[in-house]
């Protein structure tokens, strides 16, 4: 049945008739994942690597494609899976891409992982951010430390489809200088001129030019114009409850305003029970929600 | 649907003839506890104790469950003699590969013995793990289940802790049954329901039921179904327990609780479970566990962070899960009455005055029994009104029909 892992498994070869049951998503197995190699590690800060995984069947990396804001389950057979944000940009077609800190065990596995070797990969998963519904408006990202890999491949895309939008804006804030990631990327940002980039760090020091203070001091200085707006952030939990007070000071209303969550998860599609909020599984309902979304469900984030 | 007849001394040649083909599970008594094993001949099958200490959901979700199997090798150096060796070694970039084996055996198997509550059970799991409502299809608990028969017997003696007429079913009740028995004199009267069923009892000890044994089955329904206690009311609960979300009874009422989730593990309709990894050397395994929503570390994220850390908070997940959540997005009921959370657990937390006590409206008592039996128990007693037991009897308005039925 499995031929090399790469064979999705489905209930009709397993059970004369099961093939009349009710039809899923993915149409098979959705716990079997595809194996993907590391063709590049990059070490963006001190505890944070992005990878850049090929999946090992050409057919499945061709045919691969996410909604900006989507989720993957990131796995080293033996050790486990965990739920990434996918930071590559929508449209690249050679690989995909993830941002991990270091923090537990799959995560720490992740970390020892060289080039050329060997993961599970089950996605994309989640729901997106609604960019097509956003076109003409103004879109403001605030975001802090590793919550930037959540916003990446959104900003990615509404840089790629500038036009549609009316403008960008980027509050990104980190502990200290060598905490940001996408260092590349944020020399490119820096001298576009379609974007506005503000970089803040919590605590001045020796070198640093541009702004500091925690995100949402530096957020509620900016003083952004609400008005054909959306407000996006992501980060610590801690950073996110404040910028959400924020974005309600400076005016935005609930449904202007958006994060992504983060849950404990296990099997990512909707089933296993643990990441939800109230009626809502984060890993299929999510990860991303309106504040509308959110003053609907339960305290418990 | 002609009713069948079989009588009691045939039982273990019926259970045979199942045994030939497939595998047959039933609640056998072992060291004074009954439990569903697999049944083989000479082993009695218990039916006077109304409800196994587990239900039989552990065979068709299994508590543990390997889905995944991986090996990790090194692909083959491009030379393989011995004295170059070192040198290949050194030019060639070592290849990790891993072999990923997906697992997912379904044997046939007839449960016999389980209780229309049991059945029950399964279908409102069918839900989730059947992709109701567009989400996804899981190939290991579908398959199982697809390879498996429910031959149901009628509860003749309800418990004190049942209350399955008050959440829509009935002691008699056939939602997810194949074929159900119910005890007669010297035997089973026995009606099919679908095909599955029918293929079961196709044996040759089967007769046609008398008339008197078939007036005697639809008696002995009548009567269960009367002595089903309804001690509350479904209607609004939903809504109430969605109104009173930052209610202070859950603190009140989770005080005892040690968050042992002996409930979850004993419920036929909790399907919460885990994914882990075992790697022995270069060969491991993944597979799923049951899992409980009361331990904190459930969901303890890896930054120490815990969404549901109080334990109030995990109690209240578990009982809107049940009647707010699951409803929302599955349109039934995670629950089907057996009343086994009650009856084990070991701080005596009571399902029936959670619901009592946070199902009613805000800054409201809670209210006495007020629920009628679900509508399928009621069509079955036509000819006279079920008896109630007192305390239901004492009730005040009925709603006017069995709403969620």
């Amino acid at each position: 049945m499995a031929d090399n892992g790469k064979t999705r498994l489905t209930a009709a070869d397993v059970v004369a008739g099961a093939s009349t049951a009710r039809a899923g998503k993915l149409g098979g197995n959705p716990y079997l994942p595809e194996i993907a190699t590391a063709i590049e590690i990059i070490q963006e800060t001190p505890n944070i690597k992005t990878l850049r995984l090929r999946f090992d069947d050409p057919a499945v990396q061709e045919s691969f494609s996410f909604l900006p804001g989507q989720v993957g389950q990131l796995g080293i057979f033996g050790v486990g899976e965990s739920t990434f944000a996918i930071t590559s940009k929508p449209s690249e077609k050679e690989f995909i891409q993830f941002s991990v800190m270091k923090a537990g065990e799959v995560t720490k596995a992740i970390h020892n992982l060289s080039e050329g070797d060997k993961v599970g990969i089950r996605a994309p998963m989640g729901c997106g951010f609604p960019v097509e519904a956003w076109k003409g408006q103004r879109i403001l990202y605030v975001m802090g430390g590793i919550g930037s890999a959540a916003l990446k491949a959104t900003i990615e895309y509404t840089l790629e489809h500038r036009s549609d939008y009316a403008g960008i804006t980027i509050l990104y804030g980190a502990t200290a200088p060598e905490n940001f990631t996408y260092q590349a990327d944020i020399d490119d940002w820096q001298k576009r001129d379609d974007l506005e980039l503000v970089l803040t760090i919590d605590r001045d020091c020796d070198g640093w030019q541009c702004d500091v203070g925690l995100v949402p001091h530096v957020l509620e200085r900016m003083n952004p114009d609400p008005a054909n707006t959306i407000a996006i952030t992501c980060g610590p939990p801690i950073m996110i409850k404040f910028a959400l007070m924020s974005f309600q000071k400076l005016g935005f209303t609930d449904e202007q305003t958006y994060t992504t969550l983060e849950k404990r998860m296990k099997c990512g599609i909707g089933i296993c029970g643990r990441c939800n909020v109230g009626p809502k599984y984060v890993c299929v309902d999510g990860p991303v929600f309106s504040l509308a979304e959110l003053k609907e469900l339960p305290d418990e984030l | 649907m002609a009713i069948k007849y079989l009588s009691a001394d045939q039982l273990p040649a019926f259970l045979s003839s199942l045994a030939e083909k497939t595998r047959v599970v039933a609640p056998i008594k072992t060291d004074g506890v009954v439990q569903f094993q697999p049944w083989a001949a000479g082993k009695d099958v218990e039916l006077d104790v109304l409800l196994a200490k587990q239900s039989p959901k552990e065979f068709v979700f299994l508590q543990s469950e390997t889905f995944l199997k991986f090996g990790y090798s090194m692909a083959p150096a491009a030379e393989d003699g011995e004295g170059e060796a070192e040198s290949a070694s050194e030019s060639a970039i070592p290849c990790e590969t891993v072999d990923v084996e997906a697992l997912n055996e379904a044997p046939a198997q007839v449960i016999f013995g389980l209780r229309p509550c049991d059945a029950r059970g399964f279908v409102q799991m069918d839900n989730v793990f059947g992709g109701y409502g567009g989400f996804y299809f899981d190939p290991l608990y579908s398959a199982r289940r697809e390879a498996t028969t429910l031959l149901a017997v009628t509860c003749r003696e309800p418990r004190s802790t049942c209350f399955c007429t008050a959440i829509g079913g009935c002691p008699a009740g056939h939602e997810g049954v194949d074929a159900l028995f119910t005890q007669v004199k010297d035997g089973f009267a026995v009606e099919t329901f679908t095909e599955k069923g029918e293929a079961a009892t196709a044996f040759a000890g089967l007769g046609d039921a008398s008339d008197a044994q078939e007036s005697e089955a639809a008696e002995v329904k009548l009567q269960a179904t009367g002595k089903v206690d309804v001690p509350f009311a479904l209607e609004g609960i939903r809504d109430n327990l969605h109104d009173n979300i930052g209610g202070e009874g859950w603190h009140d009422l989770c005080m005892r609780c040690i968050s042992c989730g002996t409930c979850t593990y004993v419920c036929p309709n909790c399907y919460c479970f885990s994914i882990n990894d075992e790697l022995v050397e270069s060969t491991g395994e993944r597979y799923r566990v049951w899992d409980n929503c009361f331990n904190p570390l459930y969901t303890e994220e890896t930054s120490g962070h815990n969404p549901r850390a109080a334990k109030s908070n995990r109690f209240r997940n578990r009982f809107s899960h049940k009647f707010w959540y699951y409803p929302d997005k599955y349109d039934s009921l995670l629950c089907s009455g057996c009343g086994r959370c009650i009856m084990h657990c070991p701080t005596r937390i009571d399902i029936r005055e959670v619901l009592r006590v946070m199902g009613t409206p805000v800054g409201t008592t809670p209210a006495q029994a007020i629920a009628a039996p679900a509508a399928e128990c009621a069509a079955e007693s036509t000819a006279a009104p079920p008896a109630l037991p007192v305390e239901a009897t004492r009730a005040a308005p009925a709603s006017p029909d069995g709403k969620e039925a």
